[in-house]
């Protein structure tokens, strides 16, 4: 039964992973642009739900305002921190660099304004009962399997049957010959990281309710972020959602047979293993030079 | 226009070290701190430094020194490497006449800079017990872990619980718990059924409390801090563990104790009586509560005593005009070896431990309630 708890546990969090992740993943393929901040959405996201919580606002206006403030943040980081960088050289380190400041100040902000410490939300939905003997479960785990499906397949959908979708992958796979069909690769690059930082709304709410949030919070979750893009296959959405799972699931089953403190590695070792014997990941297509 | 000859500023330049030296016997006393001021230790941050500068308030109030005092802040974020460079900083450039570490790893990391400059470093807030005779200079005004298990274990052994298990941050502090429950439990008729060790950046849970409920304790001491040790707690209660929850005083934190899984949470903290106590305690408590809007923790109290520490120590040294070096100061304390603090008198021992008395507390309702 403990496999079985275990199992459950890591598929929770591993929903949670695949939203975050697909997030990432989403920005990088369309825009090539490595979005270090993404964790500081996932904590703006996290603190906003916790703000309207606190203050009693309606559950879908605080994860409305939640979804908001993600966007607002990751469109703001698209217009006035990447656009001018890449306007002068662009070069991929200062790009890099911007982003990992103004995560740091974010972390620094949200630590002045909303406290230093742990914070959580106190709801009837992270507690587990007993639903078979050694076996529980809380309601936070239906709740998240079924909001990363529709956020999925909403995602998948949107990219397959409209144009905006269509035109954003082909923004990944030819930006050139996108604005030679007269389409603004301006305006795809804000709508990509609009729709990628809205998924981490979602998983930050949850994780507020299950793990509680801490203004340090985002740096693990764009560490996932990051693992699960190269798991999956850099430029793969799909990839990125199901390695994101995948790693979940991995530093939860890795406790039917290893030591406690070997959880967070084993999605590490998950990683190193696909560099070293499946560099393109699990979607990725691989490329010779 | 002025003119120098070369002999002239070559002089003046050999000379500017020992004039800087001279302007610093006269300047302020430089007191500063490796506090995590960043990261998911920053509340404690927060809480050591307002008793650091409560206590300065109360000594410049007090006209307790001649010179003033200058606190210099540096950030550790809990990490060894970061506080190893603050400490340099404040040793090296600021030449810090004295010193505050906190957490068990920045601590030990930070003693031997310490040590080489033979500056003071005083902590409040760290329990690892091998900090006792880090260094001549090194000195606690906190009671060690192995102080508090101590107290702790019998008391709840007397409640009936037996069967024990361990989650433990993997860091000197955990290492340190481990070992001391190891040893002590079978000491007081129970056992150590489980161990579970994680590490320091871990902030899921609920796999780690499937393992704890396999081992079917009757109580759960979690060996952790800051942020991680509410979400240990969040994540055990979360998951189908219902049994005593007990610590050390780490869990003395607003933060834990507003969390609605700490109800009954049960650890030790040293016993001071704001109340009751004496009037420098009720001084200490009524401006805490004055300043912040709330009551006081004991960690507040032990940055408090280790700022007011310096200033009974260096004005004894005035008195005679001895230069305030860390030796004088180290020399004096062995000397005078009780001074009047918050909680009542402070004694200290030959490596530098002051003994308080540790009471067991409990969280009820979002309050702290004494148990024994």
């Amino acid at each position: 039964m403990l496999f079985v708890q275990l199992l459950l546990g890591g598929v929770q969090n591993g929903a949670l992973y695949a939203l975050t992740a697909a997030g990432f993943a989403l920005i990088f393929g369309a825009t090539k642009v490595f979005h270090v901040a993404h964790g500081s959405a996932f904590t703006l996201a996290g603190y906003v739900f916790l703000y309207g919580w606190t203050h009693n606002w309606n559950s879908l206006l605080s994860s409305l305002a939640a979804v908001a403030v993600a966007v607002a943040f990751g469109v703001g980081m698209e217009r006035l921190v990447y656009r001018p960088i890449q306007r002068h050289e662009g070069s991929f380190f200062t790009v890099f660099v911007a982003a990992f400041g103004v995560s740091i100040v974010v972390q620094n902000l949200v630590g002045v304004f909303a406290g230093r410490g742990f914070a959580s939300i106190d709801t009837p939905l992270s507690n587990a009962s007993e639903v078979l003997p050694e076996l529980f479960l809380a309601d936070v785990f239906w709740v998240a399997i079924l909001v990363a499906l529709v956020m999925f397949v909403a995602l998948t959908l949107f990219l397959s049957r409209t144009n905006a979708g269509v035109a954003l992958r082909a923004l990944a796979q030819n930006p050139d010959l996108l604005r030679a069909y007269g389409l603004s690769s301006s305006r795809l690059s804000m709508l990509a990281f609009a729709l990628g930082s809205a998924l981490v709304a979602p998983a930050a709410i949850l994780t507020a309710m299950t793990t509680g949030l801490n203004e340090a919070v985002g740096n693990h979750v764009m560490l996932l972020s990051m693992a699960s893009t190269i798991v999956g296959g850099v430029g793969s959405l799909r990839g990125a959602a199901l390695a994101g799972l995948l790693l979940g699931v991995a530093e939860s089953v890795v406790l039917v047979f290893l030591e406690t403190q070997w959880a967070s590695a084993a999605s590490f070792l998950v990683l190193f293993g696909f560099i070293l014997f499946k560099p393109s990941g699990m979607f990725g297509a691989a490329v010779a030079k | 226009m002025l003119e120098f000859s070369r002999r002239a500023l070559l002089g003046s330049a050999l000379t500017a070290p020992f004039i800087r030296g001279a302007a610093a016997q006269d300047g302020p006393y430089i007191l500063g701190s490796v506090f995590p001021q960043s990261g998911p230790n920053a509340e404690y941050g927060g809480v050591f430094t307002a008793g650091v500068q409560l206590a300065i308030q109360h000594m410049e109030a007090d006209k307790m020194l001649k010179r003033p005092i200058r606190y210099i802040s540096e950030d550790s974020q809990a990490l060894p490497q970061q506080g190893v460079i603050a400490m340099t900083k404040l040793v090296n450039i600021d030449k810090a006449h004295w010193t505050f570490a906190a957490f068990t790893a920045v601590s030990k990391a930070v003693a031997p800079i310490g040590d080489r400059a033979k500056t003071v470093m005083i902590n409040g807030g760290a329990v690892g017990p091998d900090l006792s005779g880090l260094s001549p200079y090194f000195w606690n005004v906190i009671p060690l872990a192995h102080l508090e298990t101590r107290a702790l274990l019998p008391y709840l052994v007397g409640q009936g619980k037996k069967r024990f298990a361990l989650v433990y941050v993997d860091d000197p502090l955990g290492d340190a718990i481990l070992k001391e429950l190891t040893e002590q439990l079978p000491k007081v008729g129970a056992e150590l059924v489980g161990s579970f060790s994680i590490p320091r950046d871990a902030q899921q849970f609920g796999p780690v409390a499937a393992r704890v409920r396999q081992v079917r304790p009757d109580a759960v001491y979690i060996a952790s801090f800051g942020a991680q040790q509410s979400q240990i707690i969040k994540g055990l209660r979360n998951n189908g563990v219902s049994q005593q929850l007990c610590s050390y005083s780490a869990m003395n934190l607003a933060s834990v104790g507003s969390l609605p899984e700490s109800e009954g949470m049960t650890f030790t903290v040293q016993k001071v009586d704001y109340a009751g106590g004496d009037a420098l305690t009720r001084r200490f408590a009524e401006d805490f509560r004055r300043a912040h809007n709330k009551e006081p923790t004991v960690y507040n109290a032990n940055y408090y005593n280790g700022t007011r520490l310096f200033g009974l120590l260096a004005a004894e040294l005035e008195k005679t005009n001895t230069a305030v070096t860390g030796d004088s100061l180290k020399d004096t304390l062995h000397r005078v070896k009780k001074f009047p603090l918050v909680g009542g008198l402070g004694e200290f021992d030959a490596q530098g431990n002051m003994m308080a008395a540790i009471e067991v507390v409990q969280w009820k309702g979002g309050q702290l309630v004494k148990l024994a």
